[in-house]
């Protein structure tokens, strides 16, 4: 019985060509606007989380900058200068359990990176070990800074993949083990990493005692790197970093309400921060790519109670030969649920693959926004489960679309129904 | 016991003032009769028919089809007894206009669950009774009024009902054709023993029947047996 109703149901759309292509447009292009929308709203989500999301961990760094008050005795505008006793209280028994990994990074040097007659620009930090994970930084080729290079202060070096290019002919590997003139200083080149679309990254990294040794010989430390346990949402983190800072601007006589003395960044809440807006814009898209697909329900809310209206007196000539109010009304339904499903997967198909030719060609466009250059739509594309999902809300709706003029025929007596014309 | 018998029907339609269509009906007729029902338009037949072909109900009374009483009936019952046991004839045929005419005679069959092949096996071996093997696969509109009348025919054989209804069945023909459709039905009278009612308000038509039941202002006025119509002599033969 279950193969005989598709048939019938099957012959019915056949039958009716006009309708079945008018209706089954409707539900396509519902469906395929969704995709497209949730598709390009993916991929501008993803170039706002991508091109800095990929790039921020969860540390906090502390940095000393200029007071803007004055206090104690001392005039505003005065530079803090973190040191010693800063790292010791940052890992002292205070902080134990909540603070660790902590770090210490030098501030930049300039200098010019030059091998054979090839030279690049470049900006030389002092790194620990740990940095590369705090701050993300994804090797290419070679390896990072390690203990033994801190311990032995060795002059070894790791810079960007673009820097290497400049500096090579071909594969920016064969940089590893090659010494390059970093200003005065002749460099070990021991890994490549990864540079962003955006290659803002100059950064050559080299071990801090090497730094201290050679470029700043002070007992100053430029930042402070850390991850914390505990503080999980925005409100903990502003506690965690107001009770932080108040020592260090009691130790370094600044004044407690002097918010830039002490310059934390802090890309835990930075991260929260994105993720409550990704968290919105999302929200905004599901509204638009529901508002559409409502207009794709509409649309064959609208055919099915124009088609129903017209079969009146087909469905009398079927009641009158035996057809059951019942079997009607599964008439209806069927060809309902089936040109929803048939259209509204081809819809969602084809919106897929306008989301990969979208992905291929505008998704591969930067702008140039001046410092640096961003992509607009970073894969703009959509999971295929949340594809299935809106198709199979756009069959559940196009059922409850097709129940409602399906209803009303089957209750026409038959009489009235062959009376119709 | 009678085929078909009624009781005292009476239907009142109720659009703005109440119209008293059918006043105290009492009809019996037996299995295998050909029956006419004739009368002008307004005196209640058409009514009558629908109430024997179970499309629309009675006020009071009693309607008892083969047995069965036919009253305050669910539409799915209602269905099933239509399918089962009458078969229909009307004046605009009544096809499914997207469907070959195989298909439309098919369609009640569909209603009773019989597979696929089977259906159409007894479609065509219907259609081939009645001369219509080569319109087979033709929708409606590719055949004449004689030839869409006689897919009704088959479609209303298929089920093996146990009375033809049939509704002004040559109210759209041709003298000819419909010539040709009465003695279709007559024929079907009387080989295969089927009871048929025609409602009409054409003398010609019903005088091709073996009794005449005149219905005026919803009560039944003169039966007419009609004994002298067997030479194909009638008036709508000149």
């Amino acid at each position: 019985m279950r193969i005989e109703f598709i048939h019938e149901v099957a012959s019915s759309l056949r039958n009716n060509k006009l309708r079945t292509a008018l209706t089954g447009f409707a539900v396509s292009w519902g469906i395929f606007l969704l995709i497209l929308l949730l598709g390009a709203g993916n991929g501008l989500m993803n170039s706002f989380g991508g091109n800095v999301g990929d790039y921020i961990s969860e540390t906090i760094a502390v940095e000393g900058w200029y007071t803007t008050k004055p206090y104690r005795g001392y005039k505003d505008n005065r530079r803090i200068q973190l040191d010693q006793k800063d790292l010791e209280y940052t890992t002292g028994p205070e902080w134990e359990g909540t603070i660790y990994r902590v770090t210490t990074s030098t501030s930049s040097t300039s200098a010019t990176l030059v091998l054979n007659q090839s030279s690049v620009g470049g900006w030389l930090t002092g790194a620990m070990p740990a940095h590369k994970d705090q701050f993300k930084v994804k090797l290419a080729a070679g390896r990072f800074i390690n203990d033994k290079d801190l311990q032995e202060r060795r002059k070894v070096m790791v810079i960007s993949k673009a820097q290497a290019k400049e500096l090579v002919q071909g594969e920016p590997e064969t940089l590893i083990g090659q010494w390059v003139k970093a200003g005065s200083v002749a460099m070990q080149v021991v890994g490549i990493y990864h540079t962003d679309e955006q290659e803002f990254r100059r950064s050559c990294y080299i071990p801090y005692t090497t730094y201290k040794t050679i470029f700043d010989t002070s007992d100053k430390i430029a930042a402070i790197n850390f991850s914390v346990n505990g503080p999980s949402t925005l409100e903990e983190h502003k506690a965690f970093q107001d009770k932080y800072t108040a020592t260090l601007k009691n130790m370094h006589d600044v004044a407690p309400d002097d918010e830039y003395a002490i310059w934390v960044r802090n890309s835990y809440t930075e991260n929260m921060q994105m993720a409550r807006a990704q968290h919105i814009m999302s929200i905004a898209m599901w509204i638009l790519g529901l508002l559409t697909l409502i207009s794709g329900i509409a649309g064959v809310s609208n055919i099915m109670l124009i088609t129903v209206k017209e079969r009146t007196h087909e469905f009398g000539i079927r009641k009158a030969i035996g057809a059951k109010p019942g079997s009607i009304l599964r008439l209806i339904i069927g060809e309902s649920v089936f040109i929803t499903t048939l259209f509204g997967y081809a819809g969602m198909v084809i919106g897929m693959i306008a989301c990969q030719i979208m992905d291929k060609t505008v998704g591969q466009e930067s702008v140039d926004i001046g410092i640096t250059k961003i992509r607009m739509l970073v894969d703009p594309t959509v999971g295929l489960d949340v594809a299935l999902e809106a198709t199979l809300l756009l069959i559940i709706a196009g059922t409850i679309a097709g129940v409602i003029p399906a209803w009303k025929a089957a209750r026409v007596k038959p009489i009235e129904a062959l009376r119709a014309d | 016991m009678a085929l078909i018998e009624l009781k005292n029907i009476n239907k009142t339609y109720n659009n703005g003032q109440p119209l008293h269509v059918l006043k105290g009906i009492d009809l019996h007729i037996e299995k295998g009769e050909f029956v006419s029902i004739m009368g002008a338009s307004g005196s209640g037949k058409s009514t009558l028919l629908n109430i024997l072909g179970i499309l629309d109900n009675y006020d009071t009374g009693t309607y008892t089809l083969n047995g069965t009483l036919i009253k305050d009936l669910t539409e799915k019952q209602a269905a099933d007894y239509r399918n089962r046991m009458i078969g229909f004839i009307f004046q605009s045929f009544n096809l499914i206009s997207f469907k070959t005419a195989v298909e439309n005679v098919e369609l009640p069959l569909y209603y009773q669950g019989v597979p696929r092949r089977k259906r159409h096996e007894m479609a065509m071996e219907y259609l081939e009774k009645l001369g219509l093997t080569p319109w087979a696969n033709h929708f409606p509109n590719e055949m004449s009024g004689g030839q869409k009348q006689r897919v009704a025919i088959a479609r209303a054989l298929i089920t093996k009902p146990q009375i033809i209804l049939a509704d002004e069945p040559t109210g759209a023909l041709d003298s000819k054709t419909s010539v040709e459709v009465m003695q279709l039905l007559k024929k079907l009278n009387q080989e295969e023993g089927i009871t048929i009612i025609v409602v009409t308000h054409e003398s010609g038509v019903a005088n091709e029947t073996d009794k005449i039941i005149h219905i005026k202002d919803g009560i039944i006025g003169q039966i007419e047996e009609n004994t002298h119509h067997d030479a194909w002599g009638g008036p709508l033969m000149k």
